[in-house]
């Protein structure tokens, strides 16, 4: 029996919890401040948020509330972050390139964001999560880096590891699952959940 | 038991030379890269490789342009690890790399013709993509197979060490290229100028009177086997990747918490069974900021207390090299245990009067059997490794 | 003394810049510390936004955060350095 994984998942047609729609997306950027202001969560440090760290932020926010473990941990080391997309973070990459081009004025809230792991780095600050992080770029979407990434740092500590893909050009293309120990416990099926989890939309 | 992991090649390419001898030069005699540079607008003191792009391109007999300056850099890292290696396929070979900056060097130019409507060449684009280093390091030596990018930051380079590492343990692959390349772009300078974190002068790490950091170019790669892959290569290890460890600092974006909390946490695994007093010699992050040796130094005393080894930076020497510097370090690591030297921490004269804390100032002779080597990033990544014999 | 008209275009300003989106111009009191808790709670990376700020609007160029931690500890503050390096 193929296990489940809990899952967000991002499309141009809106947000999916579970398989279930959520929210419809229509223009994207403007979209997500009204999904944040629904979830009711108080963390007026989202709007510096850039589109890449926003959706994640989102992802993960909307993944607690389904995963009652995942949300039981907070200040601890026992929940990994692996992270991954085609297109690192080449659109925010192009927002800085244009504010000292273009404006002659390099904005510095901007350069923090042309870093593809300052996502999780925002999620770990939000939730207070000491545990290890790490950032892949792949030209697509790639169950097998998940599934083998993913079991090594449930072996090295991690109780629960939050995997994300998050591509965020025009159109979003994003998943969030969590993943454990039983989870993985099988390659072949983990690819199965994972390319579902991604390919179900 | 946990199977080993050993590095039997070592490739670098850094301010302070081409090549791991031209770099162990400099180390030992105390001969810094740092020069004051002009990039577009910005004149900054960063660290720069004195080969221009023509050159490289030359120098490895590249056939494939465009070309990126940070593949390019890579390119000559990686072959002098790889060596005279062959591929075989009796084993699976891999390669990692890491990067911040990929191909933007190329991107600049691509904009600034496409904006001044001069002929623009679209193919640079494809170069703009953080993955197409390792591609281009990966075709250049024909690799093929597991080839990952990884993009983390300032731990970047120790963070593809540790993955190729953990590959090799659990038995995915017998032997990886592992490491980072990172060159300067205006980008680079354009950005950490927005932060307000260079030193206009020579940086001086671990100084009280330190007051930022100075960039650098560079990469470096290792060549990690498995016990299986020795056996068939034949090759000779220089030392073993001993322990990893990776930590969220989870307190701000670009600042790490007073307590350096996420680098206590990471140090500690890296030491997994190995004691404090085990450890030889300590590479620090150490980038001459106020807020990285601070925290830094603080979360050194919480897990070394009084018994803390000699340490150092060398980013006096190199300038901190983004992505690229958890590899460069990692062979500087490793050439202190293979000369039996610990490397200098350059420009320190003042403590900071908080933590007592003393660098090494010269080169010097040592038993050097284990080293740790740290590497912090953005976002609060933070990674160590420790090297032993 | 600068005037009102000044405070209140600077805090639109740094709502805008700074993306404050929650905050509006009446929640932020001349005096009060703009920086740490209590206050409209600016980080090290706003700080470094304000001084991007200074220089778009008003051409003036704070060089280093020393400089910026005085002149950017409240909108009072804030105006009177505007006022007094104006041509």
């Amino acid at each position: 029996m193929i296990r489940k994984a809990s899952c967000c998942r991002f499309t141009s047609e809106g947000i999916f919890v579970n398989g279930e729609k959520r929210f419809t997306l229509n223009h994207f950027e403007e979209e997500l401040t009204e999904v944040y202001r629904q979830l009711s969560v108080e963390y007026p440090k989202f709007y510096k948020m850039d589109l890449m760290s926003k959706v994640s932020f989102l992802g993960v926010e909307l993944l607690k509330g389904v995963d009652s473990e995942l949300a039981l941990h907070r200040e601890d080391e026992e929940v990994g972050l692996l992270f991954a997309n085609s297109e690192s973070s080449s659109q925010t990459d192009l927002r800085f390139e244009e504010s000292y081009t273009r404006d002659g004025l390099p904005s510095p809230s901007l350069f923090v964001y042309t870093l593809p792991n300052i996502a999780m780095g925002e999620i770990a600050i939000r939730n207070k999560w000491y545990g290890a992080h790490m950032f892949s770029v792949f030209p697509n979407f790639a169950a097998a880096y998940f599934a083998d990434y993913g079991r090594l740092m449930l072996k090295d500590g991690a109780k629960r590891v939050v995997g994300g893909w998050v591509d965020v050009r025009e159109q979003p293309d994003a998943a969030f699952f969590v993943l454990d120990s039983s989870l993985l416990e099988n390659r072949e099926e983990a690819l199965q959940v994972l390319n579902q989890v991604y390919s179900n939309h | 038991m946990a199977a080993e992991v050993y590095v039997t090649g070592m490739g670098i390419l850094s301010a302070i030379g081409n090549g791991v001898e031209e770099n162990l030069y400099a180390l030992l005699h105390k001969q810094p890269g740092i020069s004051e540079i002009q990039m577009g607008k910005k004149r900054v003191k960063a660290g720069r490789i004195p080969l221009s792009d023509t050159e490289l391109i030359k120098l490895l007999d590249v056939k494939q342009t465009p070309v990126s300056r940070t593949s390019l850099l890579g390119m000559a890292a990686a072959r002098e690890a790889w060596g005279d290696n062959r591929l075989s396929p009796q084993l699976r070979t891999g390669l990692i790399s890491a990067t911040s900056v990929g191909g933007m060097d190329l991107t600049e130019t691509f904009y600034a013709d496409y904006l001044a409507k001069r002929p623009a060449d679209f193919d640079v684009l494809v170069c703009h993509d953080s993955g197409t280093s390792a591609e281009h390091i990966a075709g250049y030596l024909g690799i093929t197979g597991y080839i990952n990018t990884l993009s983390t930051a300032c731990s970047s380079g120790a963070n593809a060490i540790m993955l190729g590492a953990r590959l090799i343990q659990s038995g995915r692959l017998d032997r990886v290229l592992v490491g980072g390349t990172d060159a300067l772009t205006q980008f680079t300078v354009q950005g950490f100028g927005s932060l307000m974190i260079y030193d206009s002068e020579w940086t001086r790490p671990f100084d009280d009177t330190r007051a930022g950091l100075n960039l650098g170019e560079g990469a470096a790669f290792l060549l990690l086997e498995s016990q299986r892959s020795l056996e068939w290569s034949g090759n000779q290890p220089i030392g073993r990747v001993g322990g990893w460890g990776n930590s969220a600092d989870a307190y701000h974006q670009t600042a790490s918490s007073p307590d350096g909390k996420g680098a206590v946490l990471a140090m500690r695994e890296a030491l997994g069974s190995l004691s404090p007093a085990d450890i030889s010699y300590i590479n620090a992050h150490g980038t001459g900021t106020p807020n990285n040796d601070g925290s830094e130094s603080a979360a050194l005393i919480s897990v070394f207390g009084d018994t803390l080894p000699p340490f150092s930076s060398t980013k006096a020497y190199t300038g901190h090299t983004l992505a690229a510097a958890g590899a460069i370090e990692a062979v500087f690591s490793l050439l202190a245990i293979r000369e039996g030297k610990v490397w200098p921490n350059l420009n320190f004269s003042n403590v900071i009067p908080d933590t007592g804390l003393v660098p090494v100032t010269e080169p010097e002779s040592r038993e050097v059997n284990a080293v740790l080597s740290n590497s912090f990033g953005f976002g609060g990544n933070n990674s160590s490794l420790v090297f032993t014999r | 003394m600068a005037s009102a008209a000044l405070k209140e275009q600077l805090k639109k300003q740094i709502i805008e810049q700074l993306n404050l989106e929650e905050v509006k111009v009446e929640d932020i009191e001349d005096s009060a510390p703009l920086f740490g808790e209590g206050g409209a709670g600016l980080d090290s990376i706003d700080a470094l936004e304000l001084i991007v700020l200074l220089e778009k609007h008003y051409q003036l160029n704070v060089t280093n955060p020393e400089e910026g931690k005085q002149v950017f500890y409240s909108i009072d503050t804030m105006a009177d350095y505007i006022e007094k390096h104006k041509a």
